[in-house]
């Protein structure tokens, strides 16, 4: 699997790339705020409260125009038995409280990017592996038999590249509905540490108690992905089966789903894991898309939020920058994690990615 | 392999994709829940009618027979069409059916889109290519410089960016803040100055020009900024990939003079690759561009798949879906062509 060898290269790579460093920084940092959302949310994300809506981040200042009474004297002045207003510019500043902000009810922003880390990743890395899993199995299977097999496996993926992925996406969408949408409970919560842990901190208890996986758009963005691994894992198989322990595991009367998983697949490791590290920063952007367009059930997503905010364009302009920052960030540490496995270990593929 | 036999191959190829997409658009309909006739009817429609309209869209026939129909339909009414139009005649339905929500023409409604994505997309790949090829070189000749980080930086973060979010984004601080462009929609198209170049009247197309370019700047760079990204990024590595040949070395040592090293030949072969790659990734662009589409309220082909989809209007979701892959297949067979045309070190094979 992973050699000796392919250790001291990847950390040599590490030392020599500043950026590298950048990229695991920002990956571990979301992924520990995604799997410890509700220890770390300042507020509850879905919890609408109207007195505090549209809070400007921190470092930032809200001017609304508000009709306040005229006062003269300390007192309100009348005319015609009406009190006398005016327009006055008010400005509202940030507060600690939500140090992004809120949305357009009154939700606190930070709290609702995190949870929305959750979602990401979880498509993220489960819509990949997912793809991985039947990409390598079918790359294998075509690479390893060639002849017709591997004709008939490579037109068909040729067929799913002919669609652009986003519309094949959407596509499907609509033809799988929510049927997969699965809530999964939030064991920190369920079981009473996460609640403990805040109120002993005096934070705001009742945090969801669990989080949407959207089966749907996981299943989705595999079969619109699985067709990069297949190659990959064909190119690979391809040349790999030629190998003498091959030949000798064969010749051992090896069947041949033992020598595709046991002797191919872990010498074809490599070159998949990189494509996987830069796929999952395709697909988050791919569902980030998805659930900007409305065709996500989850309610609490960074795409979705950025519609969300489109509303208040022009009053509230951090209800959707915050969530594309989210987004942005994750994306770029993802990117330069994958450039960094690209560089040290030179599997010799193209980056396949965007939406 | 001689450049026709090369054509012809390849021409089979993509008649056998556009096969599948015909069979994997009619398979979507099939597996999809609930009735098409649903889309038409109230629910709680006489179901004598209902039977009537279930049979009238051939939904009572066995699946093999609406399979064969579906394609049989397309093959018979694409040529058919095409033929129409290059004669100047009234171009019927292209065996695409009819729109279950307003009874017109698939054909139709899908070809009046088309021109609002094509101006998009070729717009994008316009800015992308004059922006991104010299970004890429001026960031290989100075490696380390302050340029080269900073076209180093761009290229991370755009190709790091979901698009719609960059559109927003332009919408809040460009048209919002500083009312510097149109929000949404399109003013006029392209077709549209046509015809007033056609009637004469420069002044009013010279004017329609301008509104169409202020309308799709926006949408334009929206669109563009991933693809502008991206080939900042192959021009730079593959340029340096080159510039680290011994040919170069033998040119400057030959007593060349460096531009002449740099542009005639350096940039030259860093060019070849990425011709495929912009090519391959005119896929990428149609996607982006329904989402483009969607934030810039653009009247293209991506709104029509995604309110298509919204109201389950299967032969305007098909029709869209036949059209942007078909598009698509027929780009990749024409850089395919032109990538083995310029590159005389690459066969016909």
């Amino acid at each position: 699997m992973i050699s000796p060898r392919t250790l001291r290269s990847l950390k040599r790579g590490l030392n020599r790339n500043a950026l590298a460093k950048v990229g695991i920084a920002i990956v571990v940092v979301v992924l520990l705020a995604a799997i410890f959302a509700p220890f770390v949310a300042p507020d509850r994300p879905g919890t609408q409260n109207l007195n505090e809506s549209r809070q400007p981040p921190i470092g930032f200042e809200k001017a609304s125009t508000q009709e306040v009474p005229v006062q003269e004297n300390g007192s309100v002045v009348f005319e015609d038995g009406q009190i006398v207003t005016e327009n006055r510019t008010v400005y509202e500043n940030a507060t600690w409280d939500h140090p992004l902000g809120t949305d357009g009810t009154g939700r606190d922003i930070l709290s609702r990017l995190i949870y929305g880390a959750r979602v990401s990743l979880l498509v993220g890395f489960l819509g990949t592996g997912l793809a991985m899993f039947v990409g390598v199995t079918v790359g294998l299977v075509a690479g390893y038999y060639r002849g017709k097999v591997d004709d008939m496996l490579m037109r068909s993926a040729d067929v799913m590249l002919a669609f652009p992925s986003i519309v094949l996406a959407i596509a499907l969408i609509g033809v799988l509905d929510d049927a997969l949408e699965q809530s999964i409970p939030d064991p920190f919560v369920v079981t009473g540490v996460a609640p403990a842990f805040r109120s002993a901190l005096g934070l705001p208890t009742g945090m969801p108690e669990s989080t949407v996986l959207p089966g749907t758009i996981i299943v989705v963005v595999a079969l619109v992905n699985w067709v990069w691994f297949a190659r990959v894992a064909r190119g690979e198989a391809l040349s790999l089966r030629e190998e003498s322990y091959v030949k000798a595991a064969r010749a051992l009367g090896a069947n041949d789903a033992t020598i595709m998983f046991r002797h191919v697949l872990p010498n074809a490791i490599t070159p998949i894991l990189v494509l996987g590290t830069i796929q999952i920063a395709a697909i988050i952007l791919l569902e980030s898309s998805l659930s900007f367009l409305g065709f996500s059930s989850a309610n609490i997503s960074w795409g979705f939020d950025i519609a969300l905010g489109r509303k208040y364009q022009s009053t509230a302009w951090w209800i959707s920058a915050m969530p594309g920052l989210a987004i942005v960030i994750t994306v770029i540490g993802l990117n330069l994690v994958g450039d960094w496995l690209r560089d040290a270990l030179d599997p010799g593929i193209e980056g396949e990615g965007g939406v | 392999m001689s450049l026709a036999r090369f054509l012809i191959k390849r021409l089979l190829q993509g008649v056998f994709v556009v096969w599948g997409v015909i069979t994997i658009v009619f398979g979507l309909r099939v597996i999809a829940p609930g009735d098409p006739a649903n889309v038409l009817l109230p629910p709680d429609v006489n179901p004598e009618v209902r039977q009537q309209v279930v049979a009238d869209l051939g939904l009572n026939e066995p699946l093999y027979v609406q399979y064969w129909d579906f394609v049989t339909g397309i093959a018979a009414g694409v040529p058919e069409g095409l033929y129409n139009i290059v004669m100047g005649q009234p171009v019927g339905g292209l065996g695409l059916g009819t729109s279950l929500t307003t009874g017109t023409s698939v054909a139709s409604r899908v070809g009046r889109s088309l021109p609002a994505t094509l101006e998009l997309a070729i717009m994008a790949t316009v800015v992308a290519i004059i922006i991104a090829i010299p970004l890429g070189v001026v960031s290989a000749t100075n490696r380390h410089s302050g340029p080269d980080y900073g076209a180093t930086l761009f290229s991370l973060a755009g190709i790091s960016t979901p698009n719609f979010w960059l559109g927003v984004m332009l919408i809040i601080v460009l048209s919002v803040q500083f009312n510097l462009f149109p929000t949404s929609q399109r003013a006029i198209g392209v077709p549209g100055i046509f015809d007033l170049l056609l009637a004469g009247q420069l002044e009013a197309a010279g004017d329609g020009f301008l509104t169409w370019l202020w309308y799709i700047t926006l949408p334009a760079i929206t669109l563009g900024t991933y693809f502008t990204a991206l080939i900042t990024r192959l021009t730079r590595s593959g340029m340096l990939d080159e510039l680290g040949k011994t040919y170069v070395r033998a040119s400057r040592a030959k007593g060349l003079p460096e531009s002449l090293v740099r542009y005639k030949h350096v940039l030259r072969n860093t060019l070849i690759p990425i011709i495929t790659v912009v090519g391959l990734q005119l896929g990428t662009l149609v996607g982006g561009a329904v989402i483009t589409e969607f934030v810039f309220d653009w009247p293209g082909l991506g709104q029509v798949l995604i309110n298509s989809i919204n109201s389950r209007d299967w032969p305007m979701v098909q029709g869209s879906l036949i059209v942007i892959s078909v598009g698509f297949v027929v780009v990749n067979i024409v850089v395919d062509t032109l990538y083995t045309l310029v590159n005389p070190r690459v066969g016909f094979d």
